[in-house]
């Protein structure tokens, strides 16, 4: 059932373009790096702040400017990554340390996801100054999680 | 410093130690330094993105052969009618230093009388 899903992933017109395009695949190939690029780039300094670094700045400072951009950056990684996929899913499907990325890339737009909606958040965009335990929680998972998820993408290319 | 989250640390190493077969690899430390030449009959390929790869029967045995990605094949002459089933073909490249592995990264692509050389700087 998965394996036919697969076949039929591989066999479509869009892994056929892909994967004998000679200029497609290495723009998607980049566009993925940039997506990852805006992606930690912003969420490092992002999580750092959650975590309490810069106490005297305010984490809305830090919402409005860097984290459109980590979103954004983790928007196009998604996109692009799935585009990636489509070009030899049954490869990607069978090994363990895709689905751990996979995984891992859930984990960290839920943990986002869960912390936007918090009042946690709420109150550190009303205040000026410091960080919560809630806080310091999500940023350490955050940058655990997205941190590990680059150490598997990148390893997926040497495997 | 205290290890915040063991358990995601745990799920690395695990991923790392059942990590799976071959996908794509680049570059050659994953391959013996010296080179070394194969010869027998396709019977598969998929070709194309990240790179080509074509599935020989070599005396029995059978091995994948890692050609170019298609800027590298077409540079080369190497065009993909030519790599079909039942084509004698001749690999000389570098194998795969993992142990048991019939894994041979191409270099040269040898059909019939004719070289197609995928990597012209590479000895």
């Amino acid at each position: 059932m998965f394996g036919e899903l697969l076949a039929a992933i591989d066999a479509s017109a869009l892994s056929v373009h892909l994967r004998h395009s000679i200029w497609l695949y290495p723009v998607v190939s980049a566009a993925h790096i940039l997506g990852i690029a805006l992606l930690v780039g912003a969420i490092v300094p992002m999580d750092a702040r959650l975590i309490g670094l810069w106490p005297s700045l305010p984490v809305a400072l830090f919402a409005r400017t860097i984290l459109p951009f980590a979103a954004g950056g983790c928007i196009l990684a998604i996109g692009t990554g799935t585009l990636l996929f489509i070009v030899q899913p049954a490869d990607y499907a069978a090994l363990p340390v895709f689905w751990t990325k996979i995984g891992l890339v859930l984990a960290g737009v839920t943990n986002a996801l869960v912390l936007r909606r918090s009042a946690a958040w709420r109150r550190a965009i009303a205040q000026t100054t410091g960080t919560t335990q809630a806080l310091r929680l999500s940023g350490s998972l955050s940058l655990g999680i997205w941190l590990t998820t680059l150490f598997l993408g990148r390893l997926l290319g040497f495997l | 410093m205290r290890i915040r989250h063991p358990g995601l640390l745990g799920a690395f190493l695990a991923a790392l130690a059942v990590a799976g077969p071959a996908l794509a690899h680049h570059g050659w430390n994953w391959a013996e330094p010296d080179n070394s030449t194969l010869t027998g009959v396709v019977k598969s390929v998929r070709l194309g993105n990240p790179h080509g790869r074509v599935t020989l029967d070599v005396g029995g045995e059978q091995w994948v052969a890692e050609v170019g990605q298609p800027w590298r094949n077409a540079r080369a002459g190497l065009r993909d009618e030519m790599l079909v089933e039942g084509v004698r073909v001749t690999i000389s490249g570098h194998r795969s230093a993992r142990p048991g592995e019939k894994l041979i990264k191409a270099e040269r692509v040898i059909i019939g009388d004719t070289t197609y050389d995928l990597y012209p700087d590479r000895d």
